[in-house]
């Protein structure tokens, strides 16, 4: 009988086109919208190192203005000093540890045709690559001397690779950054942590970096930040670039990996040590406070979906469902008007619950095919929001299967609450008031 | 083959109870032709939507086919109703947008009968009635009579033990209300017990047994066959 419902559901949907357009698009327009934010907010609640997410922790010291706490959630700084970087460094307790930051080079190749131009870089550590699972295609990372002195090799991204080598072996190539010559050792595969989990303080949703290099070039390349650099000390601690390494500007991100609870705990104890030796000698003069923060953690605490977020979703599902009783009161004017059919029907030896069923599966089909323009109409809006957003979105703002799939469900779930009192109405309807005068 | 026993049925608004029926007792033998007749208001439609399982009465006994259905449930109701009882309206009661065969394949449907079962009783019925060339049309593109001949084929489909009718000519001319009779005459002949609500004395007259309703209650019974003169008037 459902494929008979099925054909009768379609031959009515035929019979008045455009009540079922308004009802199509009632559904579609509600589905779209809503499915456009929770798209995003879906998107933008991943978490990329979900898989490590026992082991991995961003690092926060409490080296703030002593008068004034720092002006977030819990109150640490989210980066590091160059100088608490460099100590920190020093330890063996962690697995993995990465100090880095973002930066920016002119790239050009020599005897090349390819205009120079301007790229993101990441100024790291060797373990970023290990402790971020980043896949390789050709080479690897540099050697650990290269964190604390200055050589000029980098990574390549998959896409600079393609764009400067045609996507070639360049392991052992020359690249010319801000004109220094860098020879490649690495290339990285397709990465696309989204949110861009290791820097969300630079931007959650922009693309990984092109070029990575060591951490130890700052000083002979004067290297600051392109990204956030937050300071509270006018000190004494210098002039010029080494001045400003030995400041307490925060900027610097930090990860470990610690393995187990044995290992946090030692590291921990390692960090309290410190700050007490760094008090010591005049520093840290806030209560010890330091924080090691888990991926999902650190997602939440930087508020990576934020509250607007939260609230956006809520109010496009209010919206849904103002869109839902729209389709009701359409399809109950619909079925009422159908009601002498139902009537004989009834006459015809079809029960309550089979006028009652024919009429959900009405109002389903009408649920499925609001549903599919309502994707295409979610398509459109993520498209416009990564249009608005300038490419700052692309990662986050793209529809996959799960949400296909959610949308359809969403909109057979308003569809099926839209047609339950409709259908309920009509097989309740005494069938002798239609047959009598009809 | 159908028996009704002080049944009762009222209908109450928030001021006023009415009653359709009061204490309503009858009795239709298989094979047999009852006409109902009965000024407006009395209680012929109740009686016919009570005796078609479409209502229930708020009191009494009903037994058809020897079976208690006073008290069935909506589903029992109506799996009886696809079974034994066919429907006749006035106002035809076709469904616009279906062409003939859908129209008459509505009750088959709900029987469960397969595709080709289902076909070989249309087709047979079409013919049967005369429109077998014209399956495929919208009711919309037949004539009154025509239509009413369809709604007659739909209730024959399922080879019912009993036809309920509500004034089956009350909306045709004089020659097609002659047609449609002739053809209810011939489906009682082969066996298919009739109960037929009319307003034309000439009608009723033509069944075997005409039933007076008037205030909701049964207040003269005819035997047709005791009268031939009138039979064949």
């Amino acid at each position: 009988m459902i494929g008979y419902y099925i054909s009768l559901a379609l031959r009515s949907l035929r019979s008045t086109p455009i009540l079922s357009a308004l009802m199509v698009a009632a559904i579609a327009v509600g589905v779209g919208a809503s499915m456009t934010v929770l798209t995003l907010n879906y998107m933008m609640s991943q978490n990329a190192l979900e898989h490590k997410d026992d082991v991995l922790f961003a690092v926060q010291l409490d080296s703030w203005d002593v008068n004034k706490a720092y002006d977030n959630a819990n109150e640490i700084p989210w980066q590091l000093t160059y100088k608490d970087a460099q100590a920190l460094l020093r330890s063996d307790i962690p697995t993995h540890q990465v100090a880095m930051h973002r930066y920016g080079f002119t790239v050009e190749l020599e005897d090349s045709a390819i205009r120079p131009y301007t790229a993101d870089i990441r100024v790291t550590t060797r373990d970023f690559f290990s402790l971020f699972d980043v896949p390789f295609i050709y080479g690897g990372t540099w050697e650990k001397t290269a964190d604390g002195s200055p050589m000029q090799v980098v990574v390549l991204s998959k896409a600079t690779n393609e764009k400067l080598f045609s996507g070639e072996n360049s392991v052992g190539k020359t690249v010319v950054l801000n004109s220094q010559p860098f020879t490649v050792i690495g290339v990285i595969d397709t990465w696309e942590p989204s949110p861009k989990i290791y820097d969300v303080n630079n931007s959650s949703f922009a693309e990984v970096e092109s070029l990575f290099v060591p951490f130890g070039l700052h000083r002979k390349l004067e290297i600051y930040s392109w990204g956030n650099t937050n300071g509270w000390d006018s000190g004494e601690e210098g002039e010029g670039y080494e001045g400003f390494l030995q400041s307490e500007s925060v900027w610097i991100q930090f990860w470990v990996e610690l393995s187990d609870s044995e290992q946090k705990a030692g590291y921990e104890s390692f960090l309290t040590a410190y700050i007490q030796g760094q008090k010591d000698q005049g520093r840290f003069e806030r209560p010890l406070k330091f924080a090691l923060s888990k991926p999902s953690e650190w997602l939440v605490l930087n508020e990576v979906l934020s509250d607007d977020n939260r609230v956006l979703g809520w109010v496009s599902l209010a919206f849904l469902l103002v869109c839902v009783i729209n389709a009701v009161a359409l399809l109950l004017a619909k079925f009422l008007r159908k009601a002498p059919e139902a009537g004989v029907r009834r006459a015809l030896g079809a029960s309550r619950n089979a006028i009652f069923t024919q009429h959900l599966i009405e109002s389903s089909t009408i649920g499925i095919l609001g549903g599919i323009a309502g994707i295409l109409l979610a398509f459109m809006g993520i498209s416009g929001i990564r249009y608005l957003a300038m490419g700052q979105l692309d990662t986050v703002a793209r529809i996959d299967w799960v949400m296909v799939a959610a949308a359809i469900g969403l909109a057979l779930i308003a569809s099926l609450l839209a047609g339950l009192y409709p259908a309920w109405r009509i097989s309740r309807t005494n069938p002798s008031i239609y047959l009598k005068t009809q | 083959m159908l028996k009704m026993h002080n049944v009762r049925k009222s209908f109450r608004t928030d001021t006023i109870e009415t009653h359709a029926l009061r204490d309503f007792s009858l009795e239709v033998k298989e094979g047999e032709f009852v006409s109902v007749t009965g000024p407006s208001g009395s209680g012929k439609t109740t009686f016919l939507n009570i005796a078609g399982l479409l209502e229930t009465p708020t009191g009494g006994q009903y037994l058809l086919d020897s079976e208690d259905v006073s008290n069935l449930n909506d589903r029992q109701r109506s799996r009886l109703r696809n079974e034994k009882i066919g429907f006749i309206f006035q106002g035809f009661n076709l469904i616009p947008d279906l062409n003939l065969f859908d129209n008459i394949d509505v009750p088959l449907r709900y029987r469960g009968f397969n595709a080709k079962e289902r076909r070989k009783r249309i087709e047979k019925v079409l013919e049967q009635v005369g429109l077998s060339a014209r399956a495929k049309h919208l009711p919309a593109q037949l004539s009154g009579g025509q239509q009413q001949r369809v709604a007659i084929a739909r209730a024959l489909a399922g080879e019912p033990r009993f036809l309920l009718a509500d004034e089956p000519t009350g909306n045709l001319d004089s020659l097609m209300a002659r047609q449609v009779m002739e053809l209810l005459e011939f489906i009682n002949e082969w066996g298919t017990t009739i109960v037929m609500v009319t307003h034309d004395p000439e009608l009723a007259r033509r069944a075997h047994r005409n039933i007076q309703i008037v205030d909701g209650q049964v207040c003269d019974l005819r035997t047709l066959t005791e009268q031939p003169e009138a039979a064949t008037a």
